[in-house]
């Protein structure tokens, strides 16, 4: 039987907690390499939670964040979404080209697109560290990149597959640079059935 | 789903692909406000008829009449339907706004309630806020200028 995320049990939720760990670990050695400068991380956060949860948890439906989403295929299927808001923003912004900005309106094509690639290279080393501890083969789309109220960026994995559950993975971490905390936020939206595939792949669903 | 009747506002925040409708019966001033994500309501339970375009509407209507509202006087305007993210090679991705304003449009038409204005579609994501007293709507947008409808 296919399991929603409310029916799983403490060891498929520790599970996915460890892939989110090693998979932001990634994510934080790609980010490092990228922008030449030591980057760790702070032990992530991996929760399962309904959608108002999730939005009170990064902070509101209104505010403004950019996001970087991207979309998996192959043996899994959904969608991975780097929520970066500005101080994320900023920290890349001034380590790659040399300023930051004061809000979202001030984003131009060439910081958009350092942005872009960002995040799609934290979704990716996410996903390399995924499909390697599965076994698996997932393939990924171009990112697609939004700056909007977040309220509607986090609506977009559930909408898509929210005939079949209510509730959101969020990976939260933060990376530490130079003795200075950035929060970072991954979601990481399995549709059911993938959920339920990568659980056996791991060796823990009972189904 | 949020009802209110006299005075006062109701809000529904963030909306993307999601739409929202705003009910109004203006003799007895009264007013609905329901946030819908998909467009069919296709759930085995049947938990959460809400959150779907036709169970929803259907559920809203039928807590409006059993508040005296009548069919002759509602009327209804939407926002919402669009589309955050334009990811190629994504398939059937992002269509979902769209899916949901058709599936809207269809169901209201065969409710026969009186589509009265709608802001719908594009890429931005919409705050809608609707006066239950006068029927007035507002649509509160990151880098835009309000509209009041």
């Amino acid at each position: 039987m296919i399991k929603n995320y409310d029916q799983l049990t403490s060891l498929e939720i520790d599970t996915l907690r460890e892939i989110g760990s090693i998979g932001t670990g990634n994510a934080a050695t790609a980010l490092s390499q990228m922008l030449g400068k030591e980057v760790r991380i702070t032990m992530p956060e991996v929760r399962i939670m309904g959608y108002n949860e999730a939005i009170e948890w990064i902070g509101g439906p209104e505010a403004v964040t950019a996001g970087v989403l991207v979309k998996m295929s192959g043996d899994i299927g959904g969608i991975m979404l780097s929520v970066q808001k500005l101080e994320l923003v900023n920290f890349i912004l001034e380590t790659m080209l040399g300023q930051g900005i004061q809000s979202y309106e001030e984003l131009e094509e060439l910081q958009q697109s350092a942005l872009i690639e960002i995040g799609n290279i934290m979704i990716s080393a996410f996903v390399t560290a995924l499909s390697g501890l599965a076994g698996i083969d997932i393939n990924l789309t171009v990112p697609a990149f939004a700056v909007d109220m977040q309220g509607a960026i986090l609506t977009v994995p559930m909408a898509e597959y929210g005939g079949m559950s209510d509730y959101l993975m969020t990976i939260g971490g933060n990376f530490v640079c130079n003795g200075q905390e950035i929060p970072s936020h991954l979601l990481l939206s399995p549709d059911l059935r993938s959920l339920d595939f990568l659980l056996r792949k791991l060796g823990v669903s009972d189904g | 789903m949020k009802m209110l009747q006299g005075e006062g506002i109701l809000v529904t925040y963030a909306l993307g692909s999601c739409i929202g409708l705003c009910f109004h019966d203006p003799k007895l001033r009264l007013g609905a406000l329901l946030h819908i994500m998909l467009p069919l309501n296709m759930e085995a339970g049947r938990a959460h008829p809400l959150k779907y375009a036709d169970s929803g509407i259907k559920e809203t209507l039928r807590q409006l009449e059993a508040k005296g509202a009548s069919r002759g006087r509602l009327t209804v305007k939407i926002a919402g339907g669009a589309k955050m993210f334009e990811v190629s090679g994504g398939g059937g991705l992002g269509n979902i706004g769209q899916r949901n304003i058709e599936s809207v449009h269809a169901i209201l038409k065969r409710e026969n309630i009186r589509l009265l204005a709608e802001d719908v579609g594009g890429k931005v994501a919409r705050t809608l806020l609707f006066d239950v007293a006068s029927g007035q709507g507002c649509i509160r947008s990151y880098g835009q200028k309000d509209i009041i409808f």
